[in-house]
């Protein structure tokens, strides 16, 4: 069984991906310890099962509120097999933030690329190849409420499955020095082993509280590392 | 240099800093208010507690506690 996770930012259209890649075999219940709402469902496709789990509408994984310490917990821990992160066309750039969370988060990542009637609708032209070449994941356009696109996703996620894809995020180099120093402390000292490292890294040097805490590392320990840098 | 809590519906800024906790400011430039990025107010509650900007195509609402800590450049009124 495949296990399938959909992440997205609010009002993106997830409910109705949701509905439309599992119809009528849902389970609704909550998450555990919380009073946010967790929606399960399952479907079949080319005899393979697939199991899909809707995540939180969030706009980032930072863990500050309940929903995104939900969806960042559920990725890190509950590992999916494939994230679908769906993108509002029609609000693209925002959108997008997100996208560059999950790829640091080294998630397998599908692009369902919704609303793209309305982006049309605002004059937008969206260069799906293009955007898929340069995230390095595939990106599926879909109307959802119209059903279009839908066998297609299917497809994609079930060709992402068989390939564990690992996106990569490239900062400036100066960035990327530090990463590569607190991503080397991080291997040397096993912090946080279950966790792509470069993300453990990323979010160190970001202070995240909940990351620090997790690895019981403080910020004088991360300024220490990096202050043998430049 | 002003803060975005205190510009009149219509103006159009740049972002130059954001001060203030560490919490907040990841926060808001996680909703896209990074340094240099245009905005625009589009309109006050009373008190201008919440605010109403535009900003990358998309509207976002803030509080006067959170839109105080935005350092703006004012381009147009």
């Amino acid at each position: 069984m495949i296990r399938v996770a959909l992440a997205g930012n609010p009002n993106v259209g997830k409910s109705v991906i949701f509905n439309a890649l599992t119809g009528m075999r849902q389970k609704i219940g909550n998450w555990p310890g919380v009073t946010v709402e967790k929606k399960e469902g399952v479907y079949k496709y080319r005899d393979v099962e697939f199991h899909v789990v809707d995540l939180p509408g969030i706009y980032g994984l930072t863990a500050h509120s309940i929903d995104e310490k939900i969806a960042r917990d559920y990725i890190l821990k509950g590992k999916p097999d494939v994230v679908v992160d769906i993108v509002d066309a029609s609000n693209i750039e925002r959108n997008l933030y997100l996208t560059m969370q999950l790829m640091e988060m080294e998630a397998n990542i599908v692009i369902a690329l919704n609303k793209m009637d309305l982006a049309e609708q605002k004059g937008y032209k969206i260069d799906v190849r293009k955007l898929s070449k340069e995230l390095g994941i595939p990106v599926i356009p879909t109307i959802a409420v119209k059903g279009v696109g839908i066998e297609e996703l299917k497809n994609a996620i079930l060709q992402a499955s068989k390939v564990k894809r690992e996106p990569y995020v490239r900062y400036s180099d100066g960035i990327e020095r530090y990463i590569e120093l607190v991503k080397s402390k991080i291997i040397e000292n096993s912090i946080l082993p279950n966790y792509p490292p470069k993300f453990v890294a990323i979010k160190l040097l970001e202070f995240d509280d909940e990351i620090m805490r997790e690895a019981g590392i403080d910020g004088e320990v991360v300024e220490k590392w990096i202050s043998s840098v430049s | 240099m002003r803060r975005l809590h205190n510009l009149k519906p219509g103006t159009k800024a740049i972002v130059l800093d954001i001060v203030g906790n560490s919490t907040l400011a990841k926060k808001l430039l996680g909703m896209g208010l990074t340094k240099g990025v245009e905005l625009k107010v589009v309109r006050n509650a009373p008190l201008k507690d919440p605010m109403e900007i535009e900003v990358r195509g998309y509207s976002l609402s803030l509080r006067k506690a959170e839109a105080e800590n935005v350092i703006v450049e004012v381009r147009e009124k």
